[in-house]
């Protein structure tokens, strides 16, 4: 399998306040084409710090990262911008939509910086919210808004898709829902997909499994037989 | 990007209220700069235009008599290049009717082979004939009178009654501001005008056979009027020389360019304090709505959306709301131009005065409005560069957790309540906007403060000048000067008066080096009770017997001091050889409202006059049931100019007062507005930023007002910071707002009586509690659930 992305000892620390933090120690990994990666860790492990690295959102402090073999952690802040625009797909937690748009105008929102953006329509029917276009996020439910917030990642036919915990805030048959348009996002438009979160139920979806802990890199696990959403339930 | 615009318009529209008290100040400085603007430079363009066609002169003559046929040979003289000779004559209109004081200025027209030096413009009728009793008068004295072409006019000329008929209006140069004297202040069209009339005419009915006694000329070009001043002087003196006035200091000329003057430094101020106050509150929302809206940047950020893109995109909400501002300002201020010129074509007889649309002051309303927007949003938007898209999606550092300033004082700090503790703590913690707010609040108190003490300022023209300075009845004011004795002798012995002191008023320069002033020097008699002198703190000063005391504004003008020296010169002075004028000593300065004069005893006067012992008016104290019949008695007589009550000097200073009433009101609400919207977009922000806070506060069980204490807490705290910033900003406002708009014919103090301060808080204390109002409202309807199930 092909190399997507590489990171070589990677550290970061920041600053919040008065308080500094060390969150990785030092972390070193391989990501292939296509693949559906879990990151599990606690709170504090070092897992969302990690994917905003793989994002583009915030540069390691040490350490080297590759993105089809181009090294991400020498470019500068627009070279990043361009990159986290045109390779990059991120879905949040609490799903950030824009509150005065609606899921139509958000997912638009995405597509007008694409460079090959996908049918907004499209995708739209993709995540099954073709008939809540004109809804505002405040008109949504918890999982349409996620649904709405992958469609706006996806739209924008990114190489590699980001989710920070994204069945956090929903419950479990609605987290099922946003878990199966991942795997269909995976498996049809084969882009690689990394999910963080701290439910070990979920990791039996992927092709590996990141464990992180203490800001270092536990253990890697292959999962051989990957379930879909609807066999797994926490 | 037409997803990020849809959203400036959706936020636009979420916080309506504060962007739309914005942009209500933005336009209103905008509204005033572009009105004032046109107005001005229709003013400025219709002087010029004027001036050039009518060939207005450079300089002006009075002479008791000089010859007709030798007016030409002035043009001679180095650098003068015309010269026409006149009859000035100010006659009474005889009235029947009414007991009214009525004068015409007679001003001869210039024959058909002599110069036409300041030609009049015919407005309606036509010209008087050669050698018939016909006159033109000014368009106002005869609508203001309610006369018609065609109606004869009764005039008393040298002690002869003459009847003339009004063959059209006219308007000249030389009268566009009409006032019968520089210490009229104000014109009243009514009791005065001018009247035009053929020389052959005018010269049958005086006693001024084959001479004139006004002379206008013109200069060569590149000559200076004090390079042939004393060539002229030198000429005219066998001629009885009384005075030579340079264009910039004829009396209508310099208030016209006065009045342009100070409009156009008002054009330049007082939209820069609307348009600062705008600023302040776009710069508190926008780094307010950057703050609130930080996830949504990390989320655009993550999307890949360039900060360039970002920042452009909340620059739009400064720019929108700039341009809107400046848009309605300019377009209001183009329609409030028109009323606004009507309204100074009032005051100044100004041909050709109109308003026009101008696109012009419409673009650089919105080119200004647009900077100042931009500007007041680089730094909130500049910010968003700083931040990484991760930093940007978590929640913000605590603020620092020390204790502030105030909590200090625990004996203080402990009588607080807690909602009262929040408030004040927020002012410290974010020091940076509360001293914006601090600002506004401070500009808006010291805006209102001014506009109280202008009230202020105009009582003390009125009042002080007429019941301290000016304490006569009556003023008989001499053609001539005379000799003392005889007049008062016969004044004093007239029924009803119980005091005359004689007053000597003569032209005079008083020179410092190479600053130079034209002034009336008046000499006033021994201990004068009928005219006073007042120190700065109102108390009567008695003149010294040497020496000259002058006013401040005239110390200024000349840049002296008590105990300086300044040489006096005066057309009036026989002079010798050696000594055409005089060094005087300034034995004092004293504050003088009304008027630019100069104060001497009237024995040191007549000496430095070598004309004996002179007066040109008397002072009279006397029954005020007698005034009626000494005026009838007077007024036609021959050696008597005018004879005027003090109760008609009065009326005609309160009507100049009357239109600063409207100023002060205008300031007083403008200023009100400002602090409103200042204050209101303080609030929002304060209540966006703790809806958490107040929520749990509600929940907890406050009343919504118990609640509003948080916000209120800290607006009066903002508020008594202001007020304390804005005492020196009113003092220094009102001492420049003095400076600008006093001139040659009035000085306003710089006073700031406590009664202003005090008024003044009380209005921006009311904006205050206006905004409250609103956010109480807002607090009443806050969904404290629903806030607090949300995360943030």
């Amino acid at each position: 399998m092909e190399v997507l992305m590489e990171g070589k000892d990677l550290r970061k620390h920041y600053r919040t306040g008065e308080v500094e933090i060390e969150v990785l120690k030092g972390i070193s990994f391989q990501i292939f084409y296509g693949e559906f990666i879990v990151i599990l860790g606690q709170s504090g492990s070092g897992k969302t710090t990690l994917l905003n690295i793989i994002g583009g959102m915030t540069q390691p402090s040490m350490g080297e990262l590759y993105y089809k073999e181009q090294p991400l952690h020498k470019i500068d802040d627009q070279e990043l911008t361009l990159y986290r625009r045109n390779e990059v797909g991120f879905v949040f937690q609490n799903y950030n939509l824009m509150p005065n748009l609606t899921a139509y105008e958000n997912i638009r929102l995405a597509v007008e910086i694409a460079q090959n953006p996908l049918s907004v329509s499209d995708i739209l029917r993709e995540v099954g919210l073709e008939n809540w276009s004109d809804h505002f996020p405040s008109q949504l439910s918890g999982g349409q808004q996620q649904r709405v917030a992958i469609a706006r990642a996806i739209v924008k036919n990114p190489e590699i898709l980001l989710c920070d915990e994204p069945t956090g805030a929903l419950d479990i048959q609605t987290g099922v829902q946003v878990l199966k348009v991942l795997q269909k996002l995976n498996r049809e438009y084969h882009k690689t997909v990394i999910i963080i979160t701290h439910n070990v139920e979920i990791a039996k979806m992927a092709n590996r499994v990141f464990y992180l802990k203490d800001g270092l890199l536990d253990d890697v696990r292959v999962i051989e037989r990957p379930l879909c959403p609807e066999e797994i339930s926490w | 990007m037409v997803m990020l615009r849809r959203k400036t318009w959706r936020d636009i529209k979420e916080n309506f209220g504060v962007y739309l008290a914005c942009i209500m100040v933005i336009a209103l400085g905008l509204l005033l700069y572009t009105s004032m603007s046109i107005a001005v430079e229709s003013m400025d363009k219709a002087q010029q235009d004027f001036y050039a066609e009518t060939n207005f002169a450079d300089g002006f003559i009075t002479v008791t008599g000089y010859p007709e046929n030798k007016v030409n040979s002035l043009t001679f003289l180095p650098g003068i290049d015309q010269a026409a000779g006149r009859i000035v004559k100010e006659v009474r209109v005889i009235d029947q009717q009414k007991d009214s004081n009525r004068y015409l200025k007679m001003v001869t027209l210039n024959e058909a082979n002599a110069s036409q030096i300041n030609q009049i413009q015919l407005i309606d009728g036509q010209l008087p004939k050669e050698n018939q009793p016909e006159i033109l008068v000014d368009p106002k004295f005869l609508a203001a009178n309610h006369l018609s072409l065609g109606d004869s006019i009764d005039l008393s000329i040298d002690g002869n009654q003459v009847s003339l008929y009004i063959t059209g209006t006219a308007q000249s140069p030389e009268f566009i501001y009409i006032m019968r004297n520089a210490q009229d202040l104000y014109p009243s069209a009514e009791e005065f005008g001018i009247a035009y009339i053929s020389l052959s005419t005018l010269k049958a009915l005086v006693k001024e056979k084959g001479q004139v006694n006004d002379i206008v000329f013109t200069l060569e070009d590149g000559v200076s009027f004090d390079s042939v001043k004393d060539n002229l002087q030198a000429e005219l003196k066998p001629y009885g020389f009384r005075s030579i006035v340079p264009r910039k200091d004829q009396t209508s000329n310099s208030i016209l360019t006065s009045e342009i003057k100070q409009i156009r430094t008002m054009t330049k101020t007082l939209p820069v304090v609307f348009l600062g106050v705008a600023a302040i509150i776009l710069y508190t929302m926008l780094r307010r709505l950057i703050e609130q809206q930080r996830v949504s940047i990390g989320t655009l950020k993550a999307f890949g959306f360039t900060d360039r893109e970002i920042v452009l995109h909340y620059l739009t909400y400064p720019v929108v709301i700039g341009t809107t501002g400046g848009l309605l300002g300019g377009l209001s201020g183009v329609a409030l131009s028109f009323p606004l010129t009507a309204m100074y074509k009032e005051f100044f007889a100004l041909p050709g005065l109109k308003s026009e649309f101008s696109l012009k002051y419409l673009f650089i309303s919105i080119a200004l409005a647009f900077v100042f927007s931009v500007l007041s949003g680089v730094k909130g938007s500049l910010d968003i560069l700083r931040l990484e898209p991760a930093e940007a999606m978590r929640p913000p550092a605590p603020g620092t957790a020390r204790k502030t300033l105030i909590e200090k004082f625990t004996w203080f700090w402990k009588t607080l309540s807690s909602q009262a503790q929040m408030g004040i703590r927020d002012v410290f913690r974010t020091p940076t906007r509360s001293l914006f707010n601090v600002i506004g609040i401070a500009v808006v108190y010291s805006l209102m403060t001014v506009s109280w003490s202008m009230q202020n300022m105009t009582d003390l023209l009125t009042v002080v000048q007429l019941e301290q300075v000016q304490t006569y009845d009556v003023k008989l004011q001499l053609t001539d000067p005379s000799p003392t004795g005889a007049v008062k002798f016969a004044v004093a012995h007239e029924l009803g008066v119980s005091k005359v002191e004689p007053v000597l008023e003569v032209p005079a320069s008083l020179r410092n080096g190479w600053l130079k002033k034209d002034v009336a020097l008046m000499g006033l008699s021994d201990e004068s009770t009928l005219y006073n002198i007042l120190d700065k703190n109102g108390r009567r000063l008695e003149v010294s017997d040497h020496g000259v005391l002058i006013s401040e504004h005239l110390a200024k003008s000349l840049n002296v001091k008590a105990g300086d020296v300044i040489y006096v010169e005066s057309p009036l002075r026989r002079e010798t050889l050696s000594q055409k004028g005089e060094n005087l000593l300034v034995t004092g300065v004293v504050p003088q409202y009304v008027g630019l004069n100069a104060f001497m005893k009237d024995t040191e006067l007549q000496r430095f006059l070598r004309q004996g012992e002179i007066s040109t008016a008397m002072l009279i104290q006397m029954d005020s049931a007698e005034i009626g019949s000494m005026k009838s008695k007077y007024q036609n007589a021959s050696n008597v100019s005018s004879i005027e009550s003090l109760k008609d000097t009065g009326a005609k200073i309160q009507k100049m007062m009357e239109s600063f009433g409207f100023t002060v009101w205008l300031l007083a609400i403008l200023g009100g507005f400002c602090g409103f919207a200042l204050i209101y977009n303080a609030s929002i922000i304060s209540l966006s930023e703790r809806k958490r806070e107040l929520a749990s506060l509600r929940v907890l069980g406050m009343t919504p007002r118990e609640v509003l204490r948080v916000i209120t807490s800290e607006q009066w705290t903002l508020y008594a910071f202001g007020i304390l910033l804005g005492i020196p900003m009113a003092y220094g406002l009102s001492m420049s707002m003095a400076q600008s708009m006093s001139n040659d014919m009035y000085s306003l103090p710089a006073d700031l009586p406590p009664m202003a301060l005090l008024g003044a808080a009380a209005g921006t204390a009311f904006s205050v509690l206006v905004a409250q109002s609103r956010a109480y409202y807002k607090i009443k309807s806050l969904p404290y659930v629903e806030i607090l199930a949300t995360r943030d």
